[in-house]
């Protein structure tokens, strides 16, 4: 038994996380979500932009590979702002997320009846990165003379008066990569001074904790817990709040193995000179 | 027959029998729709049958990511900048529109880039279009990044710090920052603010790691659900 504790084959963790993800995931138990002040902020910033009728940009800047983390942002967020009548564009950095945002914008559309061209323009993918966001910031008819449909940006209502970044009142980057503190903080949101707010895979998060810090950006989601977050806000439970369930299961989990590892190795693994 | 060979097949025999039943009882619609649902649970479980051991099934779903996500990303690039910002605009150029010949440029600089792979001949034009971007990128990156990410944090680390509880966060931070800096000093003998600075790193680390299994978790979280409500169509919650 000793033996075995100390050496246990991986694959019967593995066997573990999976009941312990499977087993939730069939059942209804609710664990109790609480917004940070982080997440707050965001919602807070578009309920401002919301009172003066303003516009936001949504930069979704993920793949397939970071959806069922950062697809539930992207939805919570297109629902308050369509619930609270806020103007949005989105754009790609990526070009895998083209087919993301385009779901996205079409269920929470569909849901709550918001119009293309008055309530949300898309403009799908386009690159240069650093030199895009530049541009933009400069001259953003010039940079997106159409959009993903090609309709022109001068003559659509939601994109008519923006003559660049500064103009609108929100920027949010739903980011799987380096885009915000590589592209959008640096060339962007420090070169124009626009709110700025981000949505990011958790792995990606310790590292953006800095920028709260500087005020360089004003709010962040982090990961599945960070999109359950924003869910409980817009008062819209989707696959980030369920997700929440066999996440704090295997949690649990994986601090149980983490301890008996511990207790394993003190115990028993230094007398031996090391764990097998 | 080897016990991998028996599990394989009777891995696929169970998928097979599962589909059948799915879409026999109607659960999967036998249109583009459930066909899709179909391939993309074949391809998570395969991929995630690399847990138990590399395997053909998972080389050929990896492979076949590898080249569908660099297919997609061949026609964002064709149809929303190269048709849209090049290929349009100088096959519709008026007499209105002659400064679109300004795009010919960008043009031959990503055809002399091609030339590296092209012509040995030829591959020193390729210099030219790196230059350019060498000196664009250079041009652009240094001072956007030491204003963003250096002199910005700096700034933020210097504040005045007041008795309270914000105080006593950039108090933690400023002493982080510190003590860090000095663990990474090599030049004198490492004493007390070095070993503060270990503890730094390894609370970083750890909250890193926190994290990494929070993002790991959530996707295998996301693929579960789809297996679960998407292709097997289970009526949830079950309890």
């Amino acid at each position: 038994m000793k033996e075995f504790l100390l050496n246990i084959d991986r694959r019967i963790i593995f066997i573990f996380v999976a009941l312990g993800i499977i087993i939730p995931a069939l059942g209804s138990f609710n664990l109790p979500i609480k917004p940070t002040k982080n997440v707050r902020s965001i919602y807070d910033t578009i309920e401002e932009v919301a009172a003066k009728n303003g516009t936001i940009l949504i930069s979704f800047d993920y793949g397939p590979g970071s959806f069922p983390e950062v697809q539930p942002m992207a939805l919570a967020v297109l629902r308050h702002c369509f619930k609270r009548n806020v103007k949005v564009v989105g754009m790609c950095l990526w070009p895998d997320a083209v087919g993301l945002a385009q779901q996205a914008f079409d269920t929470t559309s569909k849901e709550l009846g918001a119009e293309y061209g008055s309530n949300y323009v898309f403009l799908g993918f386009k690159t240069g990165f650093h030199s895009l966001v530049i541009n933009m910031g400069r001259d953003f008819h010039g940079t997106f003379p159409q959009d993903l449909h090609g309709n022109n940006t001068t003559e659509l209502p939601v994109t008519q008066n923006i003559k660049g970044l500064a103009d609108f009142d929100y920027v949010i980057c739903l980011a799987a990569g380096n885009s915000p503190d590589d592209i959008w903080i640096p060339y962007g949101q420090e070169r124009y001074k626009f709110k700025f707010g981000l949505g990011c895979t958790a792995v990606m998060a310790p590292d953006q904790f800095p920028y709260l810090q500087s005020g360089q950006m004003n709010g962040m989601m982090g990961g599945l817990a960070g999109a359950a977050e924003y869910e409980t806000l817009v008062q819209v439970p989707g696959t980030a709040t369920e997700g929440m369930r066999p996440q704090s299961v295997v949690h649990l989990i994986i601090i149980a193995f983490i301890i008996l590892g511990n207790v394993m190795y003190f115990l028993y693994g230094r007398q031996k000179g090391g764990v097998q | 027959m080897s016990r991998d060979q028996i599990i394989f097949i009777i891995f696929l025999f169970i998928f097979a029998t599962i589909n059948i039943f799915l879409f026999g009882s109607g659960s999967l619609s036998a249109d583009w729709t459930g066909f899709g649902t179909f391939i993309a649970a074949g391809i998570t479980l395969s991929l995630y049958s690399f847990l138990y051991k590399d395997n053909p099934l998972f080389k050929f779903a990896e492979n076949l990511y590898v080249g569908v996500a660099a297919a997609y990303t061949l026609t964002q690039v064709w149809y929303t900048v190269l048709l849209a910002d090049v290929v349009n605009p100088l096959s519709a150029l008026d007499s209105e529109s002659l400064s679109n010949l300004w795009l010919i440029v960008p043009i031959f600089l990503g055809l002399f880039m091609l030339t590296q792979l092209a012509s040995a001949k030829f591959s020193w034009l390729s210099r030219i279009a790196f230059a350019f971007v060498v000196g664009l990128g250079s041009g652009l990156t240094i001072p956007r990044t030491i204003a963003a990410k250096l002199l910005k944090q700096v700034e933020t680390t210097m504040q005045p710090i007041p008795f309270d509880l914000f105080g006593l966060d950039l108090l933690i931070i400023l002493v982080g920052v510190v003590t860090v800096l000095v663990y990474f000093f090599y030049s004198v003998e490492h004493r007390v603010a070095s070993k503060i600075g270990i503890w730094f790193l390894m609370i970083s680390f750890g909250a890193s790691f926190g994290y990494t299994i929070m993002a790991r978790l959530s996707l295998l979280i996301g693929r579960v659900g789809f297996l679960l409500e998407d292709w097997l169509v289970l009526p949830l919650p079950l309890f």
